[in-house]
């Protein structure tokens, strides 16, 4: 048999643990109450009547039996909470306000009972009673009852256990109510989550549970799952960008090769073309796709492990002196000023070829962007943070404000760099790069616009200082 | 010169076999590390080409066997671990050099071809010599025909690299990564331009141009 929905859910059950919980712990401290209380009111009503006894039995012993027999008389008509009754030798009843002993059978000098009376009450109904009571055997061979009615005191115990019982009940069911409410609230929680969940399940990338301000654990857990939403979108989006533009990058230049291949295939059979030529063509196409796979490829490994890859400590400041060395001869063969400035001493952890290949793709664009006439200045300092930047500031037409997010992004090339070769990853490694040694790349414009030139742009790679080891 | 070739994968390997035999190579093959094994202690090589990645016995753990057995013959790793530290495991496992794949045949070529030759210079020199080109390496002078030619402190280390593989095809990749000592791909014509700014050192006023291009590998010092 399946429960109704409420007993499945988390808070309801605990309520009804709670409730549990508290019922018996309840019960069993009622229960040690009410056994003690009527222990006691026994205890009680064995002194009374002792006490009682006690004076009787003087009575008789000092003055007899017929003053025993006033005594009882005038007891009776005092009233009070007593039976008294006193018998011959064969249990008759000789005087008292009870008419037979409640102790049936009693024999020997002294038999403690506890038995129950029965009484009227103020509107006539016949109630029983407890009572407590004791006969003894007199020394004339007489037998003597004193007996105590305790009802009231029982009565009155009986009230309390019974406004207890009351008590308790109310609490279950005020648990209950409560368990059912707060289960309904965190209930109403949960199936906001539940479909966001079941709706991503179901390929639904774009659900998102909705936040209600109230900063509780809800909304903590609604926020970290939105987040979490958000990267694993994030980088579904990436993956299927990156696949779609290595598919769309890797297939024009196939599908040139191809052609290209079988024209001249075409061609040589037909005795025209040059076979030495067309295949030249094909292995610098190749080598142009090799190229671009193990640029994705770098950066999907880089992403992937988000650290860079055998770390070690080296001399930033070294790295971009060999740089500018490398570089100058080319820059200067384009006609463009090349300027180096490297402050000494810029110690970074990671891998060195790595950053050595994100400072060259970045060296390599300010050159092939900077036209003929400009300047391409590098430089390698600390900054005030203790961070290591490297800039490379050049004279070129620069990158618009709004296009610089962009660029980063793989295989995005601005319009007027079509014209230039180039994979359009080049940034997109040095970003990768930076961020898997836990840096970053910045873009800003250059020194400004002068004549012709410029704006011109600033790319600086910016990394943590090495930990002092 | 004889290459034992140590690849699983068989087309590969012949197209590796045909492609080293044409630039004139002596080639063998094996089909897996354990073959490789056998395979080198029985003949006698000059470069072995072992690929990382086989079945049975994988090419670090059959390098490793060999150097522990005094087999100092030099090894050209091939891998699709590409990253940097498998490169490392390479070099330190007994591999004397690391071409990952895919890779150009070039760069495959000029490899093999600097590492054969490596064994055949033993002695240590103070003075290479390619036909009237002469460089003193204590004295850090170059002269052609007598005639001193005036180099900076990478032009020099870049010729030095050159005459020590004079007659072969060196590439690019095998410059930056010897001579400048980065391993990176520095995108565009940069070597170029350095080779460029040293062919005009050493071949200007000169009949026959020493500093050779070769296409679709690198460039070549001829005699």
């Amino acid at each position: 048999m399946r429960l109704p929905s409420i007993f499945r859910r988390t808070p309801f059950r605990l309520t009804l643990l709670f409730l549990a919980l508290f019922a018996t712990t309840s019960s069993a401290l009622l229960a040690y109450i009410y056994v003690a209380t009527a222990a006691e009111a026994r205890r009680r009503a064995d002194q009374d009547v002792r006490r009682e006894l006690a004076v009787l039995e003087s009575v008789y012993s000092q003055r007899g039996k017929d003053a025993l027999n006033a005594a009882l008389v005038e007891r009776t008509l005092r009233g009070g909470p007593y039976l008294f009754l006193m018998m011959d030798s064969e249990r008759r009843a000789v005087t008292g306000n009870i008419s037979e002993s409640p102790i049936e059978d009693a024999q020997g000098p002294e038999t403690w009972a506890s038995f129950r009376i029965s009484d009227a009450d103020q509107r006539g109904r016949v109630v029983r009673r407890s009572a407590r009571g004791v006969e003894v055997a007199l020394a004339g061979g007489e037998r003597l009852f004193v007996g105590e009615d305790i009802g009231d005191t029982e009565a009155h115990l009986a009230r309390v256990t019974q406004a207890l019982w009351g008590a308790g009940a109310l609490v279950v069911l005020l648990g209950l109510g409560g368990g059912l409410l707060i289960s309904r609230n965190v209930e109403r929680h949960m199936a906001g989550l539940n479909r966001v969940v079941s709706a991503v399940e179901e390929g639904d990338m774009h659900a998102r549970a909705t936040l209600r301000g109230s900063k509780d654990e809800f909304d903590e857990l609604a926020g970290g799952i939105n987040h979490m939403l958000d990267r694993l979108e994030q980088s579904m989006a990436g993956l299927r960008h990156a696949g779609d533009a290595v598919a769309h990058d890797l297939r024009s230049p196939l599908t040139r090769m191809r052609a290209k291949l079988e024209v001249a295939l075409i061609e040589v059979e037909a005795g025209k073309g040059d076979p030495r030529a067309a295949l030249e063509t094909a292995l610098d196409e190749a080598d142009g796709l090799l190229k671009t796979f193990n640029t994705v490829l770098a950066i999907a490994r880089l992403q992937a492990a988000g650290q860079a890859p055998d770390p070690v400590v080296f001399d930033a400041a070294e790295l971009a002196a060999d740089m500018a060395e490398l570089y100058e001869p080319a820059s200067e063969d384009k006609g463009l000023q090349f300027q180096a400035e490297v402050h000494a001493n810029l110690p970074v952890r990671g891998n060195r070829a790595f950053v050595a290949q994100a400072l060259a793709n970045v060296i390599d664009n300010a050159i092939k962007y900077t036209p003929e006439g400009g300047a391409v200045m590098l430089r390698a300092r600390r900054r005030s943070s203790g961070e290591v930047e490297f800039s490379v500031t050049d004279t070129g037409p620069g990158v618009p404000d709004e296009d610089r997010l962009r660029v980063v992004q793989r295989f995005v090339r601005l319009e007027n760099s079509r014209s230039e070769p180039g994979s359009g990853l080049g940034l997109s490694l040095v970003a990768a790069v930076a961020e898997a040694h836990g840096g970053r790349l910045e873009l800003d414009e250059g020194p400004g616009k002068v004549g012709e030139m410029g704006p011109g742009l600033r790319v600086a790679l910016v990394f943590p200082p090495a930990p002092i080891a | 010169m004889r290459v034992l070739i140590v690849e699983d994968d068989t087309e590969a390997a012949g197209v590796m076999v045909r492609g080293l035999t044409e630039a004139g190579l002596q080639c063998a093959h094996a089909a897996d590390g354990a073959e490789g094994l056998l395979a080198a202690r029985a003949g006698d090589y000059d470069v072995y080409v072992v690929d990382r990645m086989m079945p049975r016995l994988d090419g670090l753990a059959m390098v490793e066997t060999l150097r522990k057995d005094g087999d100092q013959t030099p090894v050209l790793f091939l891998s699709a671990l590409g990253e940097i530290e498998d490169r490392v495991t390479g070099l330190k496992a007994g591999g004397d050099d690391y071409l990952v794949k895919p890779y150009a045949f070039a760069e495959l070529v000029a490899r093999v071809e600097a590492l054969a030759r490596r064994r055949e210079t033993g002695s240590v020199q103070t003075v290479l010599k390619v036909g009237d080109l002469e460089m003193d390496l204590i004295g850090r002078r170059v002269t052609r025909a007598g005639q001193e030619i005036d180099l900076q402190p990478r032009e020099f280390q870049l010729l030095e690299f050159l005459m020590r593989h004079a007659g072969q095809s060196v590439t690019r990749t095998m410059l930056l990564e010897k001579v400048w000592e980065y391993h990176f791909d520095p995108q565009t014509n940069v070597i170029d331009v350095h080779i460029s700014r040293l062919r005009s050192k050493i071949d200007k006023g000169f009949d026959r141009a020493m500093l050779q291009t070769v296409r679709g590998a690198g460039y070549r010092l001829e005699a």
